[in-house]
């Protein structure tokens, strides 16, 4: 597969070198929010890949809106060429990732207790991607210790998020590796045991299987089995998970809930471009391994204004997105705007104030939020794009129960991926839609 | 008829009868020939079988197991020994996007009649990385179906029906059950896989388990039942699909229910269950339900340390009393 990715990726880049005047735009038709793309966005377009069957090839960037505050049917307006994608009024024509509206980035750094006085002038619209490769490069500034490398990441990794790092720090400190996940992951081991701090990426989550051993029986337990003589902390695995919109099983699984169960590292999955810097630089600075999944759909999708220095936002802690009265959604990742779209719709149709909660640190998860919220509002749905069975909303669901019980006017209720490999063309019947969460919310309501 | 049985004679049995039955299975794993597997189960089959039929394998779990899933593809019937359930994790790329997905993935066009089986759990002193519970790990994966014996009787049932069976099946035998002794009957049967076992009937309270914390839960039922209490106690046997039915009934019988296990807590089975549980019968519970699991660390080898961290019939008999009293 990988090598198959390679050939496409070699023959965009031909591609786009004999036509690089031209405008280049693709419209990403699964994403229920605009996204504009533009050859500087993108950088390489090898990273194109993930959305091939729907690219467009224009002479004009193709602006396609579609927002959810409004509900509108998506529409697609021609713009002439403009400036390169630093432009700012153009940018600021995209929704926010919010569909609630408003100056979300304030409400983010006040809720992470005033880590960054953000300022216009450092500020920039990011995207999911750059937000990491800013967090990537930050790291790489501060510390001498910090690694990072990976299968492709020298040229700037498959989704961009690498890009110049190499350029600007150097061969020594980001660099390929070979195929092979299970010794990227080890050499990370072993590297943060001897005092660095590697950022090691796997490409797809979906190829982190063959380093499953290193992870957990190696990278979670050595502090523990050495009695506290060694241990790997520091350690961030970086990888990319979830839908896509056409990836199939081998490039869309969300593979979280393997690594619920291992006592010694810790799990995150940043929602937005705010939060994947802060907490991506938060994971790097941690004395534990961290396993840290970035919702691919959101690369380009997802825009906010993120800080161009650093900052960290802690790990463990939930944060409550959208506040409510009537019940309390659960999520992480890409599936947060997905309730929070739920949300407003039951919010306008039928008067229900839900609370949206994303957890941000699935292990070790913020179970005190979670559990207050849903002590007022009595109702709870928990949510993500893995399976049902065994996932992360099993142990919610499961704790909540445990500590609600006598609060809940219903049963926590799971809105969840199906039971089964996931599907390439049934894949918007496999995901839990905005609408599947609206109905089980009204059925939670009714119960 | 019955004989009298370890329980790693039944599991030998069950393989033995299996591939005299049918010419596509056979054996393969680290050591599983000519020294009949570290804990015997292979024991003299391939002096009956010849090397083929029971192949050692290098001490690559991957390959092995990539391999089998290539032999289930072609019509063949493996049964894969982990010599220890824990290193199967080396092979977690194979069991999940393999032997779990192909059938999909390939439009129905193969099936992998491929069993995964070995001792897992926690020994005695086997330290973290011998004595892992990996049922867990592996519950989330689409495709598969996980069985747990806990006696010679439905070891050897089990068995058989997971050769049978035409998906992959990962089988879970308990290092401290293998020398387990039963009378089982001498004539061949099997046993469905994904049916729950009511072990003991009662009324109070349903006390849900698998594998070897099923006979921690028999020691405390002693007590229990000495204090005038009538507990029923559910055996999971099947930990994918759980088998819902028989739960719900007993739930709704006992009104309380705990769930013992020994893989740790935070995203173990026992999270599963209870979800299910709650989402189907919500209105029968008077009571939270309980988990009793191991501690969230990997398993000390300390061996006070060890008793520690697992669930004590003791502490199950404390959790059920305090259950009773809410």
């Amino acid at each position: 597969m990988l090598r198959y990715l390679r050939v496409l990726c070699l023959r965009d880049w031909l591609l786009d070198h004999t036509v690089a005047w031209r405008q280049y735009a693709r419209v990403r038709r699964s994403l229920p929010l605009t996204v504009t793309f533009t050859p500087l966005q993108i950088g390489l377009p090898c990273a194109s890949f993930a959305t091939r069957g729907d690219r467009v090839w224009s002479s004009t960037i193709r602006k396609r809106t579609f927002s959810t505050e409004n509900e509108s049917s998506p529409s697609t307006t021609d713009v002439a060429p403009g400036p390169a994608v630093g432009d700012r009024a153009q940018r600021s024509t995209t929704p926010s990732l919010y569909p609630g509206g408003g100056d979300k980035l304030s409400g983010s750094v006040s809720n992470s207790a005033g880590v960054v006085k953000a300022t216009e002038e450092t500020l920039r619209q990011m995207n999911l991607f750059t937000a990491i490769n800013s967090a990537l490069s930050c790291a790489l500034e501060s510390n001498p210790k910090v690694l990072v490398f990976g299968e492709d990441v020298a040229f700037g990794g498959v989704f961009r998020c690498t890009s110049q790092l190499q350029k600007r720090f150097g061969r020594q400190r980001v660099f390929n590796t070979p195929l092979t996940e299970q010794g990227i992951v080890g050499f990370a081991a072993g590297l943060a045991a001897m005092g660095y701090r590697p950022v090691a990426e796997i490409q797809f989550a979906d190829y982190i299987y063959p380093a499953f051993d290193q992870i957990v029986n190696e990278i979670a337990k050595y502090r523990y089995r050495s009695g506290g003589q060694f241990n790997c902390g520091g350690v961030v695995i970086r990888a990319p998970y979830g839908a896509v919109g056409h990836g199939g099983h081998y490039h869309s699984q969300s593979p979280e809930a393997y690594f619920l169960h291992t006592a010694g590292i810790k799990v995150v999955i940043p929602r937005d471009p705010f939060t994947a810097k802060g907490l991506l630089l938060q994971s790097i600075a941690e004395d534990d391994p961290v396993i840290f999944f970035e919702p691919k759909a959101l690369y380009r999708a997802a825009q906010a204004e993120v800080p161009l220095s650093k900052y960290v936002l802690p790990l463990g802690r939930a944060e409550i997105v959208r506040p409510g009265t009537d019940i309390t959604l659960v999520a992480y990742g890409a599936q947060v705007r997905v309730l929070l779209e739920a949300a407003q719709v039951v919010a306008r149709e039928d008067k229900i104030e839900a609370e949206v909660i994303d957890i941000q640190t699935i292990l070790p998860w913020d179970e005190a939020t979670v559990c207050e919220s849903v002590a007022r509002t009595g109702r709870c749905i928990v949510s993500h794009e893995a399976p049902l069975t065994g996932g992360v909303g099993a142990e919610v669901a499961a704790r909540i129960q445990e500590e609600c019980f006598l609060d809940l006017e219903s049963p926590v209720m799971r809105v969840c991926g199906y039971d089964m490999p996931f599907p390439l063309v049934h894949e918007k019947n496999y995901l839990p839609s905005a609408e599947k969460v609206v109905q089980c919310i009204r059925d939670c309501l009714n119960y | 008829m019955l004989h009298k049985l370890f329980m790693y004679e039944a599991l030998r049995e069950a393989i033995d009868e299996e591939m005299a039955r049918d010419k596509r299975v056979f054996v393969l794993g680290e050591d599983v020939g000519h020294y009949g597997g570290s804990y015997k189960v292979t024991k003299q089959l391939h002096t009956k079988y010849g090397d083929l039929r029971v192949l050692d394998t290098p001490i690559a779990e991957n390959s092995f197991t990539g391999m089998a899933i290539g032999a289930a593809m072609t019509g063949l019937k493996p049964v894969v020994e982990g010599m220890n359930l824990s290193f199967l994790l080396l092979a977690f790329n194979q069991i999940s996007n393999n032997a779990g997905m192909l059938h999909y993935t390939s439009g129905g066009n193969w099936s992998i009649p491929l069993v995964i089986r070995g001792p897992g759990g926690i020994g005695k002193q086997l330290s973290a990385e011998h004595s892992q519970r990996i049922e867990a790990y592996f519950q989330a994966v689409p495709g598969l179906k996980i069985v747990a014996c806990s006696t010679p009787y439905n070891a050897k049932g089990l068995l058989k029906a997971a050769i049978r069976d035409n998906n992959p099946v990962l089988f879970l035998e308990h290092v401290l059950l293998y020398n387990l002794k039963q009378e089982i009957p001498k004539q061949e049967y099997v046993l469905p896989l994904d049916k729950a076992q009511v072990v003991r009937e009662g009324s109070d309270v349903t006390i849900i388990t698998y594998s070897r914390m099923l006979h921690h839960v028999m020691q405390a039922v002693k007590q229990l039942v000495a204090q005038g209490m009538n507990p029923e106690v559910i055996d999971l046997i099947s930990l994918k699909p759980i088998d819902l039915e028989t739960l719900v009934t007993s739930v709704s019988k006992t009104h309380k229910a705990i769930i013992v296990e020994e893989c740790m807590q935070t995203g173990g089975i026992a999270a599963e269950v209870m979800a299910q549980i709650y989402s189907h019968a919500f209105d029968e519970l008077d009571a939270p339900i309980r988990r009793l699991s191991s501690k969230d660390v990997p398993t000390p080898y300390n061996g006070y340390l060890e008793q520690a961290c697992l669930v004590q019939p003791t502490q199950i008999v404390e959790a059920v009393k305090t259950l009773m009293s809410t």
